[in-house]
């Protein structure tokens, strides 16, 4: 990075800034807060202070201006790609047996265009050649980055301008809390106004910092960061029980995650020795082609095979592909041989042999166990699990609806939660089958499990966060079934309809002042026209209606299941299930549609007062309609695999991609019977498609049968009587609460029980035990010193008072008597004087 | 004359020590006995008397000291009349406080 | 008659009447005749001290003891010798012991009175030089000028300092007398009057 602003030969730096800037609004908002705190005291004598409404625009400045900076550095980025510097062309120029200098220059060329890096701290300086350990800041830009960048500032302007309508309340000087009482009724408390804008700045700053990062350390530090801006949000109404509680859940159980992610951490650094997604995945992948440019049919593997004991000089390596305990690593920097890594030697008989260094430099070969890569790959995912409430960590989303609902937008429905698919995404290579297998049907389960539960909330932010969880859940089922591209492009189409989504919900609730419950709604397409129709654009999208964006990717990643379960027969659930859940969606979504906007009101009192929400919040929701059903859309619009967005994200799918799953239509198919899937995907794209379309269609029957007043034919509240324990298991969301608290809280209070139990009689027995023999011992000193010493002191002074006591006697108080004394005593002496004087005088 | 003849003994020194010395002792007497503040006043004055005549007659029998013990017993006279002074001052304090001259009665400091 | 027997029946007659008197003080018990025997008894040490040669003090004893003293006693008495006061008895077995130390005492001082011996000094000539007149005429110059800080002998210093010193003790005892012996204000009456 030498200078920060040289855009003209660094375009990447246009992200770069895009992420500062909200840093920078956080910082100035945040001084800014300190000041006003210390300036307030004085001017609250004169009564209470409006908050001020400037950092909003602050914030939304800062934010837009990213927006505006991420979209130059796009155009950029497109510009560049289109002119053949982009990796790709680099890419098809290998396929060449001629090697071609020229291609090779593009492309440092454009590396050093998009990426930059600054070294923050080095823990081995060494030299060149050796796998210098050092943490990096820096970005590194490729498709996947600009269409995620575009995507957060997009949504994120508008969400700031939402909330600026949104948060309105917070403009008072003092906020009354209906929701918290204290000992004089309703809880009031200054607005806070500011710092909701304070959050979100720091919030939109770390988002894009884990976006744009090149190294897992960098992804971690951000990660962090979102994960305490969702902490803060989630508690921003902090005083109300549920909030602050909800806010320690979201917090605690993406601790859990976060613990697998640092396990991940700590084997990358130890086994790769650097953090930086481009060196990790040269290591773990084997490169495309070979010193001379040839093709290796090992491209884009992970190589195994076992160690051999090293006799004398070097360890050997022992190419076994499919149940090798131990996993090769290759060179960061040179190029192989593709004799050397061939399953087989030339005769067909041998197994290869590949040297491994001791002390190992860039250049060199390295090994690490089979098994630990899993568990990074596990450890990372668990992560993402995490973030991206997947099960079984998906309990905190739902309870995070406690944020105001802007929040819930951008935070638990459109970014932070899909930084677990983004990071599964980029972390791809280091993923090994067995990993992706577990993503798979983490995703599958998890989409299935929410979807049902989804089914019976009544709380209209409930059934969307538990949307949310599905939707995340088939883009990790996508990921987990070589659906690289589908699954994040459902990332991209979800982050719109779910935003608008939420900030419909949002409207809504403002609309009917802050009553979430569907039950006590209805009818209220006539009071709020806009919102309802660009909900039901959400609605259509997320259903997967063709040529609304959600078909495109829902599509893509259905198709891509098929394909995987084509392949793999014994997988099948992992395309039923998306399937099923499919209609699912379709029937919860429409039944939140037709329950909020239609029918008669549920509640007089809340229609009576139900009102449009201003501008400032419905023009965010017409864009983001907009968005919603456009897109996706490609040329032809029609064709479900002509999305120009997805060809967009196609072009940063990394290699071990097509190595796992199999090649493109166009390539040959790879090694033996793995890898059709990818060509499957594509064949049965519109089989797939075609289903779906049709579940769909009839679960939008359906649902307009149950909750549409026209059609009424059943019942809800009837068919709720007749399944009662279903409707109870899904209402208690399956019992996972109730499950943790058995399995998890209540042993761990039990444990803690036990431990308290061993330090108040083990630990502090011993230690009063100690503290009793000292007092024991100060008694006997104690004795020692009452009874012997002090008792010696006593006999004196007592027989002195006893003395006295006697002598008492004497002093009679009477005057006569001690004249009488007096003359006794003078004659005494008299006579004591005459002894001596008359000795003296007969002495000599 | 016929006094001439009684034949009285010399008067010497030694008579008019034993007459002090009968002062002294009656006024330490006084002191014991008087039960009256001013009772046991007139015993001080009495000692001093006893004293005083020492004093002079000792004075006179040795013409070394003759003007000193003269000297003294005037002193001794002045002071006396200061302490009679206080000392009846004393008395009627008591007197005033306790409505008694019963020195018995001022017993506070018995032991 | 010669001149010493006169003296000696003189100084008897003194004698007995002052021991008598003394004695007369300690006996009885009645505290105003206490106070007339007390006259008589300093009248007679007076005469003792006239007999002595020593008329100034003999003087002094009569104006300030007899005179000044004995009035102010007197005063005493009268202002306290109400009813049960004037005669408080002792009681016997305190006459007994009083009486047995009062023996012993002069036992004591006689034994060591009539045990000694007394010479007589002769003054030496310097003193008599200083000494213009003889010893038995009036002397109260000497004591004058002695008082006034006249040196008495060679080895011996003037007496005014303690003069002063007694009589500034004098002053100081009247005025802390007159304070102790003040008509006090009763406490109670004050505050009837207001």
């Amino acid at each position: 990075m030498s200078s920060l602003f040289d855009f003209s030969n660094h375009p990447g730096l246009y992200f770069v800034w895009a992420t500062l800037l909200p840093l920078a609004s956080f910082a100035f908002l945040l001084v800014a807060s300190g000041v006003r705190a210390y300036v307030r005291r004085y001017q609250e004598a004169d009564g209470p202070v409006t908050p001020p409404r400037w950092p909003a625009y602050v914030a939304t400045g800062a934010i837009a201006g990213a927006f505006v900076l991420s979209l130059v550095g796009a155009i950029h980025f497109l510009g560049d790609h289109a002119s053949g510097h982009g990796p790709e062309a680099h890419a098809a120029d290998d396929k060449h047996d001629n090697h071609d200098k020229e291609a090779e220059k593009g492309h440092e060329e454009h590396a050093d265009r998009w990426a930059g890096h600054l070294t923050w701290a080095s823990v081995t300086p060494g030299s060149p050649g050796e796998m210098g350990r050092s943490l990096t800041l820096g970005y590194h830009i490729d498709h996947l980055n600009v269409v995620m960048f575009l995507m957060v500032t997009f949504i994120a302007t508008l969400i700031h301008v939402f909330s600026m309508g949104y948060m309105a309340d917070e403009l008072q000087p003092m906020v009354e809390d209906h929701q918290v009482h204290d000992d004089h009724g309703h809880f009031r408390r200054r607005g806070r106004f500011g710092r909701f804008f304070l959050f979100l700045s720091l919030f939109c700053f770390s988002m894009l910092n884990l976006i744009l990062a090149d190294n897992l350390f960098q992804i971690f530090l951000s990660w962090e960061l979102v994960g305490i801006c969702s902490f803060l949000l989630i508690g921003f109404y902090y005083e109300r029980r549920s909030a602050s509680t909800a806010a320690n859940k979201a917090f605690i159980t993406n601790r859990v995650g976060d613990a697998g992610f640092i396990l991940g951490l700590l084997i990358c650094w130890t086994y790769f020795g650097t953090l930086n997604f481009e060196d990790i995945f040269k290591q773990v992948r084997a490169p495309a082609a070979d010193a001379h440019g040839k093709s290796l049919a090992l491209a884009g593997h992970i190589v195994r095979g076992n160690d051999l004991p090293a006799d004398d000089g070097d360890a050997k390596f022992r190419i076994a592909q499919a149940d090798g305990a131990s996993v090769l690593l290759f060179p960061v920097e040179g190029h192989v041989h593709a004799a050397d890594l061939a399953p087989f030697k030339k005769d067909g008989t041998t197994p290869n042999e590949v040297t491994l260094a001791r002390d190992r430099g860039r250049d060199e070969f390295g090994n690490m166990p089979y098994w630990v890569l899993v568990v990074a790959g596990l450890g990372i995912f668990l992560g993402c699990v995490g973030k991206s409430a997947q099960f079984p960590l998906h309990v905190w989303l739902p309870d995070a609806m406690e944020g105001p609902t802007p929040v819930s937008a951008l935070i638990h429905a459109a970014t932070m939660v899909a930084a677990g698919v983004y990071l599964v995404g980029r972390c791809y290579p280091l993923f090994t089958p067995d990993v992706l297998l577990v993503i798979a049907y983490t995703g599958g389960i998890t989409l299935f499990v929410a979807a049902t539960i989804a089914l019976v909330m009544t709380d209209i932010k409930k059934v969307l966060a538990y949307s949310t969880v599905s939707q995340l859940g088939y883009m990790m089922l996508a990921l987990g079934v070589g659906g690289w591209v589908a699954g994040l492009f459902h990332l991209v189409t979800h982050a719109f309809f779910k935003a608008l989504l939420f900030l419909g919900s949002g409207s809504v609730i403002y609309g009917c002042h802050h009553e979430q419950e569907m039950t006590k709604m209805g009818g209220l397409y006539p009071k709020m026209k806009i919102t309802a129709l660009t909900m039901l654009a959400g609605v259509l999208a997320i259903a997967g209606i063709p040529f609304f964006s959600g078909w495109y990717s829902k599509d893509a990643i259905l198709a891509q299941a098929l394909g995987y379960v084509m392949v793999n027969r014994q997988h099948a659930l992992l395309f039923v299930l998306p399937l099923l859940t499919a209609g699912i969606t379709t029937f919860y979504m429409f039944r939140m549609w037709f329950m909020t906007f239609t029918g008669d009101p549920r509640d007089a009192h809340v229609h009576e007062h139900a009102h449009e929400s201003p501008p400032l919040m419905t023009v965010p929701l017409v864009v983001l309609a907009v968005f919603s059903v456009a897109v996706a859309w490609g040329w032809p619009v029609w064709d479900a695999e002509k999305s120009h967005l997805e060809g967009n994200i196609h072009h940063a799918q990394p290699a071990a991609v097509l190595a796992e799953f199999g090649l493109t239509a166009d390539e040959p198919i790879g090694v033996g019977e793995v890898g059709r899937e990818r060509h499957l995907a594509h064949e049965y794209h519109s089989l797939a498609g075609l289903m779906a379309t049709g579940l769909v269609a009839l679960a939008i029957v359906f649902a307009s049968a149950v909750y549409w007043k026209r059609f009424r034919v059943l019942d809800p509240a009837e068919t709720k009587e007749n399944f009662p324990a279903a409707h109870a298991f899904l209402a208690n969301k399956w019992y996972f609460d109730e499950l943790y608290s058995a399995l998890l809280v209540r042993p761990a209070l039990v444990v803690a029980g036990w431990m308290r139990g061993f330090d108040t009689h083990v630990i502090d027995g011993a230690v009063n035990g100690l503290g009793r023999v000292g007092v024991l011992v100060s008694r006997l000193d104690g004795l020692i010193d009452a009874r012997i010493v002090d008792g010696l002191v006593n006999v004196i002074a007592d027989a002195f008072y006893a003395l006295g006591g006697r002598l008492r006697g004497v002093q009679t108080g009477y005057l006569r008597s001690y004249i009488l004394f007096l003359a006794l005593a003078a004659v005494g002496v008299f006579l004591v004087v005459a002894y001596f004087v008359s000795r003296a005088a007969a002495g000599p | 004359m016929l006094i001439a003849d009684i034949g009285l003994p010399p008067v010497g020194l030694n008579h008019y020590l034993l007459l002090g010395a009968l002062l002294f002792v009656c006024g330490v007497l006084c002191m014991a006995t008087k039960r009256n503040g001013i009772g046991v006043l007139m015993g001080v004055e009495l000692v001093l008397n006893g004293a005083n005549v020492n004093f002079v007659a000792l004075a006179s029998y040795n013409p070394a000291f003759q003007l000193e013990g003269q000297i003294f017993a005037l002193f001794v006279i002045v002071l006396a009349a200061a302490e009679a002074a206080v000392a009846l001052a004393i008395v009627l304090n008591f007197y005033n406080n306790h409505a008694t001259v019963d020195v018995d009665t001022a017993e506070e400091l018995k032991g | 008659m010669n001149a010493s027997d006169l003296q000696s029946l003189l100084f008897y007659a003194l004698a007995i009447l002052t021991a008598l008197c003394a004695v007369g003080v300690v006996v009885t018990q009645n505290i105003v005749r206490a106070a007339a025997w007390l006259l008589f008894a300093l009248g007679g040490t007076a005469g003792v001290f006239f007999m002595l040669g020593a008329d100034f003090v003999g003087a002094t004893q009569l104006i300030v003891y007899v005179g000044g003293t004995l009035v102010l006693v007197v005063f005493g008495v009268m202002l306290t010798a109400q009813g049960p006061f004037v005669n408080l008895r002792t009681s016997a077995a305190e006459w007994a012991v009083s009486l047995v130390v009062g023996l012993l005492l002069y036992a004591v001082l006689a034994v060591a009175t009539l045990g000694g011996t007394w010479t007589k000094q002769e003054r030496t000539p310097e003193q008599q030089v200083a000494m213009t007149d003889s010893a038995d005429s009036n002397n109260s110059i000497l004591i004058g000028h002695a008082f006034m800080g006249q040196k008495i002998g060679p080895n011996a210093t003037g007496y005014l300092l303690p003069f002063e010193i007694v009589s500034v003790h004098l002053l100081v005892v009247l005025i802390g007398a007159a304070y102790l012996a003040r008509a006090k204000r009763r406490r109670g009456v004050a505050n009837v009057d207001r």
